[in-house]
């Protein structure tokens, strides 16, 4: 981007992309498909507010019309000017102006709010429909990011951007085809203005968009700093931290005001343009009409007409730039939303069923990027209603190994089977029947304590939500809450303390019934106390299933019935507690040094 | 003050005492540029208001027959049209000026508050507030400073124009100078009812946004185990309530448009009712006839600024109120001045009788977590949460708490439960205030970061695989939790106090890890003084001293085998087993 006139653009941007495992943005094809799709569904509603604008507008033009007659006669000579009939006319035409004026404004509302509703509301569906899989990978910060910010940038354009760039176009064009219909050489003097307007709109909307971008991206940057800074309290202060926190907010300031500084300049040059635009209109049309009516070519009234309509011009343009700006910066944001269209639904086939319980890993070989493997051919086998421990240090592929065997991730090469159907060609909500990945993310949904449980089985009834909650050791709690399963629970709501959290999480798991749990450190981040209590509600969930546990701690994989050590993407030993501390391998001597 | 001067170099001291205060003193702090752009404001502002004289002049000058007015009609509309465009551009510049300059000031004050407060700042007021101060309230406030000089510079337009038709045109300007005033106030009474539906609306919005967020927040847990049907419809209901609360606040300000249609249109026609007669008896021509009623229909531009003032003084009060409330925290200083040594020796806690002796490495088991937590933060002096009478840690025999903060902090490092890593580079991670003498290298490889090297050399898609220039997401969230917590522990190591002490730092990380993490602690403190609160055997093994808190006072101390041997609370404690196991374990050793 060369800036031939005045100031380059700076060179930090902050909207430039820094990480790269994020969902997809969309391209103009999506965006524009989607746009289309958008308008077709409220071409009604769209055709409505286009009328209703139009006739406010032809009632708003009785005024420059009726002056101008009165002006002609005036000029004449004439001793009667009809007065009483054109204030009737122009009083006629003001109640009309006046009742179709707020029909627009209240049909835009409308229309631009069904189209915000339509396009969160799609945007929702989009995303609890993405695959665990890309989930797991590019984690929700990017999509909470998107359902936030990209909205409400999206609601002003759609609420307000949309429907006024409308009524803008119709108006501008009623009023040019006045100036036209009133004498037909005035609408040359729009021709006159046009160049001048046309060349710096181009220049403007050249950079504007990706200009307001990075401003906005600064913007966001230098209260990240700061939210950052506050979320990091504690850190900040025992590490002495708080000068360097100071400087770096400075800088995103300076980052952020340059930018601003850069999108004064575009403006700079658009908004004399604009207003030099008005002037050569009107000037046009005086000079222009003036000339033809001392030729007598046209009358006075006509001149009068043409000049106030021109003037009424500076509205309809005032509006369509204000707004298209404000398209041009949306169209970021939409493209952020529509990019999560772009994301393979990942359907999975419906024929494919599980014959069996077995779980099953058959020279499994996976990575996350291209060339590089973490996990080199893995072969196990864990029969139904065993539990399977994976110890190892971190990084060796434990949690990466039970993501596969809980079907969230697809190998790269062999293949992960349940009851020898291939669990990545099942569709999500088939695979969850059978297997469910329990980890350290106990969510508490803002809601009911109800709701949080019914999401596990929908249309279970309080008798068995309440036998769940007991299957887990959390009834007596919750039976002391005020509004029992009623009661609202969440950010905002009750606050459930992480054990209770955590007992919600398995109390939706005692719902869901699956036969096979893949256990991530569930209770590792825990205190001890609360731990040793959660574990006793766990092993009542345990109970007959098939257990996969990635164990972080000794103890846990001391219960188990087959410990695998996984040690660099490879399973080195595998064999029961006994087994192994007879092996003397690498087990036996930590287990050694941790039983002292 | 110009934008590319920014940012201050000292934002000031604000008056914090009301929101209105804080206003008036950002306000005092650019007289001269409120000046600058009411001034380009009247330039706009009167330029605007006198193109109808060149339209009254052109129509006049054709009535007249005369070539010559047309012209001069001509060469005045340009001028007027050269000074709106310089007026237009100039009062933008210059009040946007004002917006960025006050809305730099305000986070820059922010930004200085937030690091004073460090640990208080979330005890004092929800972290959600501060931050929708940056985020909400500045832009609002400096709506409210960008629109103050153009709302006056209109005001003072509009009575210079009626004042110049009441001398010109007395009988006709008196019905325009009336008229006007309406014209500007007769929207106002409507406007707290739309801008309550309008907080309404945003409220309703809020709550969407909240259940949005919270859905996606929670997405892999609905992906995991189901229920995406049962919050799509709780969205979609929350989303529709949002739109009709819209379309309810849209039905106020489509009355108020369609009054600001109805009230000039019929001020437009008594003028031109009025004016016509006036014409018809010759009184004035029919140029000032066109002239006057142009500018009736231009009022209302400067009109709409009274509205636009209206609403950002009401919006921007509660966001004033909002930021001066959190700019006006302040930390309570129990400093004794004068101290400027720096302590060393053994750290010794008064209340619980905990004595970490200097050079050695001490572990305190405690059997309840938050009382750990608590005790940890007593260690480092200036304690968060402020209990009174409790005595301050001692280091050697020097009061904490009495120490200037900075120096307390220097002295002893707390790192607590949950540290947060900044986001940045790696190499910007571990580039803390630190004695020099440990290399990050050194640090990295005492906590066994290797596969976080790794790990984060994968992730460098850009820097050529050098996970030292490697970017670490806000809070980390792409590494794991022990990784999180294993560079949390290589920065400390790398600030190499006098006195570290560690709460639970090896809490999520794997025992086979946990057992080189432990060495390598040992290893690189050696000499210095280390307490680290903790409960896993494989660290509290390599301690020099183990302490057992109970119930808030020391009660033993020794090595890990003799407490292991000799007290049954602490094998309680440190054996993570259930009640049930302890009992086989015991049957098996029997």
């Amino acid at each position: 981007m060369s800036a031939v006139i005045g100031m380059a653009p700076p060179e930090y941007d902050p909207a430039a992309p820094r990480s790269a495992a994020t969902l997809p943005v969309g391209t103009a094809a999506t965006v524009r498909a989607y746009v289309t799709e958008l308008l077709r569904r409220h071409r009604t509603a769209f055709a409505v507010l286009i009328a209703v604008n139009a006739v406010a507008v032809i009632a708003s033009m009785a005024g420059p019309y009726l002056l101008g007659s009165l002006v002609d006669r005036l000029a004449e000579g004439a001793r009667d000017l009809h007065l009483p009939g054109a204030v009737a006319v122009f009083m006629v035409a003001l109640a009309v102006q006046t009742v179709f004026v707020r029909l627009v404004r209240l049909r835009g509302a409308m229309l631009g709010e069904e189209m915000l509703a339509d396009l969160r509301e799609d945007f929702l569906v989009r995303a609890v429909g993405l695959p665990p899989g890309v989930l797991e990978r590019a984690g929700t910060g990017d999509l909470l990011s998107r359902i936030t910010t990209d909205i409400d940038r999206l609601a002003n354009a759609m609420r307000e951007a949309v429907p006024q760039l409308a009524i803008g176009v119709v108006w501008a064009g009623l009023l040019i085809a006045g100036l036209a219909v009133t004498a037909p050489p005035l609408a040359l003097a729009v021709l006159v203005a046009a160049p001048l307007l046309i060349a710096g709109c181009r220049w403007y909307f050249k950079r504007a968009p990706s200009a307001y971008r990075s401003e906005a991206a600064g913007y966001a940057a230098v209260a990240a700093v700061l939210a950052e800074t506050v979320d990091a309290g504690r850190t900040v202060e025992a590490h002495r931290l708080g000068a360097r926190r100071i400087a770096l907010s400075d800088r995103r300031v300076k980052e952020w005001t340059s930018w601003e500084r850069y999108t004064l300049f575009l403006r700079s040059v658009l908004f004399p343009v604009i207003a030099l635009t008005h002037t050569t209109v009107l000037a046009a049309v005086l000079m222009i009409g003036g000339v033809f009516v001392l030729k007598g070519w046209m009358g006075v009234g006509q001149l009068t007409t043409g000049a106030l309509l021109a003037q009424m011009l500076v509205d309809p343009v005032g509006v369509i730039l204000r707004w298209y700006d404000e398209l041009q910066v949306a169209q970021v944001s939409l493209a952020r939303l529509v990019g999560v269209r772009e994301i393979e639904p990942d359907a999975g086939d419906a024929a494919v069923r599980p014959d069996g319980r077995d779980v099953r890993a058959d020279d499994v070989r996976f990575g996350y990027r291209e060339g590089v493997d973490v996990l080199h051919r893995v072969s196990m086998d864990v029969a139904p209603g065993t539990r399977l421990a994976l110890v190892g240090p971190s990084g060796a592929g434990k949690s990466t190994l039970g993501r596969l065997l809980a079907g969230i991730y697809a190998p790269r090469a062999g293949r992960v089977t349940l009851g020898g159907a291939e669990l990545s060609r099942m569709p999500a909500e088939r695979v969850r029947e059978h297997v469910a990945l329990v980890n350290q993310e106990h969510h508490v949904f803002v809601g009911s304590l109800r709701d949080n449980l019914l999401l596990a089985r929908a249309g279970a009834t309080d008798v068995e939500l309440w036998a769940a909650l007991g299957a887990v050791d959390a009834d007596g709690w919750a039976r002391a809450l005020d509004d029992g399963l009623g009661t609202e629970v969440g950010s905002g709501g009750l606050a459930l303390s992480p054990a209770q959290a955590q007992q919600i999480a398995l109390a939706r798991l005692v719902l869901a019934d699956p036969h096979t749990l893949v256990l991530d450190e569930a209770t590792s981040l825990l205190d001890p106390r609360a731990a040793r209590h959660l574990e006793r509600s766990l092993a009542r969930v345990l109970e007959g299933r098939t257990v996969v546990a990635i164990a972080h701690r000794l103890h846990t994989a001391h219960d188990a019935d087959v410990i695998a050590v996984v040690e660099g993407g490879r399973i080195t030993e595998l064999g029961s507690h006994d087994d192994l501390v007879a092996a003397d391998g690498a087990y036996a001597a930590l287990w050694r040094s941790w039983h002292g | 003050m110009q934008i590319h001067q920014l940012p201050y170099a000292d934002p000031g001291d604000p008056d914090v005492r009301s929101g209105t205060r804080f206003l008036l003193w950002l306000g005092r702090n650019q007289l001269g540029g409120q000046v600058k752009s009411l001034l380009w404001g009247l330039l706009l502002y009167l330029g605007i208001a006198g193109l109808p004289l060149g339209v009254g002049l052109a129509v006049q000058a054709v009535i007249d027959r005369s070539g010559g007015g047309l012209a001069r009609a001509g060469v005045l509309s340009a001028l007027l049209g050269a000074a709106i465009a310089i007026g237009d551009t100039m009062q933008h510049r210059t009040a946007v000026t004002n917006w960025i300059t006050a809305a730099a000031r305000v986070q820059q004050l922010l930004a200085r508050k937030t690091a004073e407060l460090g640990s208080l700042l979330t005890r004092r007021v929800a972290a959600g507030e501060v931050v929708a101060v940056s985020t909400g309230d500045v832009e609002k406030i400096g709506w409210f400073v960008e629109v103050l000089s153009r709302f006056a510079a209109a005001a003072t337009t509009l009575v210079l124009v009626c004042a110049g038709l009441v001398i010109y045109q007395p009988a006709l300007g008196a019905v325009v100078a009336i008229g006007v005033p309406v014209l500007a106030l007769a929207a106002l009474p409507l406007l707290p009812r739309a801008t309550r539906r309008a907080d309404e609306q945003r409220e309703k919005a809020g709550r969407a946004t909240e259940l949005a967020s919270d859905t996606v927040a929670g997405l892999r847990v609905l992906r995991g185990i189901g229920g995406e049907e049962l919050f799509l419809g709780r969205y979609r209901e929350a989303s529709q309530q949002v739109r009709r609360a819209a379309v309810r606040s849209a039905r106020m300000w489509a009355l108020i448009a369609a009054i600001q249609v109805l009230l000039p249109g019929l001020l437009l026609v008594v003028v031109v009712l009025y004016g016509a007669k006036l014409a018809l008896d010759g009184r004035i021509t029919v140029g000032e006839l066109v002239t006057v009623y142009g500018a009736v229909t231009l009022t209302h531009h400067p009109l709409r600024t009274f509205e636009e003032v209206a609403m950002a003084y009401s919006f921007s009060r509660p966001s004033a109120k909002r930021a001066a409330r959190v700019l006006s925290l302040t930390r309570t200083a129990t400093t004794v001045a004068g101290t400027h040594q720096r302590p060393g020796g053994d750290l010794y806690d008064p209340v619980t009788g905990l004595l970490a002796p200097a050079g050695l490495f001490t572990a305190v088991v405690c059997g309840d977590p938050d009382a750990a937590g608590k005790l940890a933060d007593r260690l480092g002096g200036h304690p968060a949460e402020e209990a009174d009478g409790q005595a301050s840690v001692l280091l050697g025999g020097v009061a904490l708490d009495e120490l200037p903060l900075e120096a307390a902090r220097t002295a002893v490092l707390v790192q607590d439960k949950d540290p947060v890593l900044l986001s940045g580079t790696l190499h910007e991670l571990l580039d803390v205030p630190s004695s020099g003498k440990v290399s990050a290298a050194q640090a990295l490889a005492a906590a066994q970061c290797g596969d976080v090297l790794d790990a984060l050399a994968q992730a460098s898609v850009d820097t050529g695989g050098d996970p030292m220039r490697t970017r670490i997401t806000e809070r980390g969230r792409s590494l794991s939790g022990g990784q999180r917590q294993r560079l949390a522990l290589a920065r400390s190591l790398v600030t190499d106090p006098e006195v570290l002490v560690l709460d639970e730092p090896t809490s999520a990380v794997d025992s086979h890890t946990e057992a080189r993490v432990a060495a390598g602690i040992q290893r690189l403190r050696t000499g210095r003084t280390t307490v680290v609160l903790a409960s896993s055997p494989l660290l509290l093994d390599l301690a020099d001293r183990v302490v057992l808190v109970h119930e808030g006072e020391a009660v033993a101390v020794g090595t890990h085998r003799e407490l292991l041997a000799a007290d049954e609370r602490y094998r309680a404690v440190v054996t993570r087993e259930t009640e049930e196991e302890a009992l086989v374990d015991s049957e098996e050793s029997a």
